[in-house]
């Protein structure tokens, strides 16, 4: 019995790897993966900080937390409506592998990408901009911990039952926003007003650019750990509303 | 021993709007079922509550004597799915498309390149193996979804409209495969409009109108059940095409319909119909060129249940003559 389950969930794990991988290599070079996913976090972080006297620390720090945040939640919301449209999203429901384990890989296919795509300003400050960092063990739990998180809340939106990519960026881009500009990237928690720091406690972002300030700058708003607590909790959280919402598209029929 | 399939008052409702109403069939193992329809009768929905891509409101469906909302895992690795879109991934190479079904179904590493060979060298793809997907035809991707499907070798295969669209090679192929695989133990589920491709392959069929079986028996028996839709094909010269009002006007013709350069006289009396033509063409001056008695096709039994008009040209009899083809009639 418990050899069954060892081996169920030795064949869930490489399942959700086997989709991970298949989607790297399908849709990371996708025009919409490049376009929401690689170059949007560049823009916006050269739009806000252009003629803005940062030092390179504190723009590393954040360039990291909003490359993280847009790449990782871009992958769900641009690769399964893509999926849904050419039938093969079909093809993976119908699959052996618990829904889990389906979104579990398209986890790992946004959190890839982001981290990624987050050595380029990395290694850009670290070689060029001679940036040292404060902790560089905390900057890889935050770069892991922020990716996985943000992807599997780029699935809730991709739950939305549409075959567009645009349908499905709207909503997303609505709610993504907002969260820029309350968690602590251009204005500091500890300059921001005490309501607005209460919005900001309800960004998962907020967590991550706090551990980016950690790890880079060497100061932070949070404790540490509060912030690698709660990420997790929230990857956690993000994924099994993404799984209820997946299995209410399966109910009504969409 | 166990049915394949059994499904008990199977039910699906998209908000207000009842798509299955309470069915209830079983497929036999080894079995080439058919299940026919018209569009909206709520054959692909069956299909995609069989294969757990949708919940039904309400029923029990045993696939293998698995209980499916409880048991889904065992029974998606025993069965393959043939969707009506070819769904290859078309940045993949033919050979990747496989190493990737194959490794998600769990399919043994040291089995998987040979499975792929093979499937690929049977569906003709093989010299096209490394060729990504997006640069196949039609057909081939076809044949590529196929052999996605049936990789890990399900002894349950679901297909969904398999070759409408295909040349008559690729059709034919897709055709002897279903038959060969059928021969070696697969049950099959078929989802077809194609009347005489279900005709050909299946021993059983199912022909869903408006939610509900409407009819569920071997073809045969079917056209058995059906003799009122017998018909006399009969080809005429000179100007035979022109000749369908008068031939609509004949005492024992119900319908006709003008099937290229003869007409299909359907009757429910055949032998008295016969004489009815010949004396026509002796008064009109014509030749009969060919005459034949038809017994009722699978599609005329479809049409006839699901209350569809037979051929695309005809000509009803005179409002005089009560003698109008029953539609709709369903069992």
């Amino acid at each position: 019995m418990k050899d069954g389950w060892l081996r169920r969930l030795r064949d869930e794990l490489d399942q959700a790897w086997t989709v991970a991988v298949k989607d790297v290599r399908v849709y990371y070079l996708t025009p919409p993966m490049i376009m929401f996913g690689l170059l949007l976090p560049f823009f916006l972080f050269f739009s806000f900080s252009i003629k803005r006297e940062i030092g390179a620390e504190v723009g590393m720090a954040r360039l990291l937390a909003l490359t993280t945040f847009f790449t990782a939640s871009s992958a769900g919301p641009v690769i399964i409506p893509m999926e849904r449209r050419t039938g093969t999203y079909d093809r993976l429901l119908a699959a052996p592998m618990s829904l889990a384990t389906l979104l579990l890989g398209k986890t790992l296919v946004g959190a890839f990408f982001a981290i990624v795509v987050s050595a380029v300003p990395l290694l850009v400050g670290l070689i060029w901009l001679h940036v040292t960092l404060a902790d560089a063990l905390l900057l890889l739990a935050g770069l892991v911990l922020g990716s996985l998180t943000f992807s599997a809340f780029g699935l809730v939106f991709a739950s939305i039952p549409a075959q567009s990519v645009g349908s499905i960026m709207m909503p997303s881009t609505l709610v993504r926003w907002p969260l820029l500009f309350i968690s602590g990237i251009f204005v500091p928690l500890a300059e921001m007003a005490s309501w607005a720091r209460t919005l900001a406690y309800l960004s998962p972002l907020t967590y991550t650019q706090d551990l980016m300030n950690r790890a880079v700058l060497g100061t932070g708003y949070l404790n540490r750990w509060l912030d690698l607590a709660l990420l997790p909790l929230l990857l956690v959280l993000f994924l099994v509303v993404a799984a209820r919402l997946h299995h209410r598209s399966r109910v009504l029929g969409y | 021993m166990n049915h394949a399939i059994e499904v008990n008052n199977l039910t699906k409702y998209y908000g207000d709007l009842l798509a299955v109403d309470h069915i209830g069939f079983e497929v036999g193992q080894g079995e080439v079922f058919g299940f026919l329809g018209p569009n909206g009768a709520g054959k692909t929905t069956t299909q995609r509550i069989l294969t757990t891509l949708l919940e039904p409101t309400e029923g029990r469906i045993l696939i293998n004597g698995h209980d499916l909302a409880r048991e889904a895992y065992p029974v998606k690795r025993q069965m393959g799915l043939v969707p009506e879109e070819s769904n290859v991934y078309t940045e993949l190479t033919a050979w990747d498309n496989l190493m990737f079904t194959a490794r998600l179904y769990r399919v043994p590493r040291s089995e998987r390149a040979t499975g792929a060979r093979d499937l690929l060298e049977t569906f003709g793809l093989w010299e096209k193996r490394d060729v990504k997907a997006a640069e196949f035809s039609k057909g081939m991707r076809r044949r590529l979804s196929i052999a996605m499907a049936i990789i890990h070798r399900p002894t349950l295969l679901f297909l969904d409209e398999p070759t409408p669209g295909l040349d008559a090679q690729s059709a034919r192929a897709i055709r002897d495969l279903v038959r060969q695989m059928n021969a070696e133990g697969t049950t099959i589920f078929l989802s077809t409009h194609q009347i005489e491709e279900a005709n050909q392959l299946c021993d059983r069929v199912a022909i869903i109108n408006h939610g509900r079986i409407a009819a569920i028996d071997t073809p045969e028996r079917l056209k058995a059940a059906f003799q009122r839709v017998q018909s006399v094909e009969v080809a005429l010269e000179p100007d035979g095409a022109a000749l369908g009002e008068s031939l609509a006007a004949l005492p024992a013709v119900t319908t006709t319909v003008k099937m290229g350069d003869k007409w299909r006289l359907y009757t429910e009396d055949p032998a008295a119909l016969l004489p009815q033509v010949m004396s026509y063409a002796q008064a009109h001056d014509r030749r009969v060129v060919s005459l034949s008695t038809l017994g009722p096709s699978l599609e005329d039994v479809f049409l006839d249940i699901t209350g569809q008009q037979v051929g695309t040209v005809r000509h009803e009899t005179g409002e005089d003559k009560p003698r109008r083809r029953m539609m709709g009639g369903g069992r």
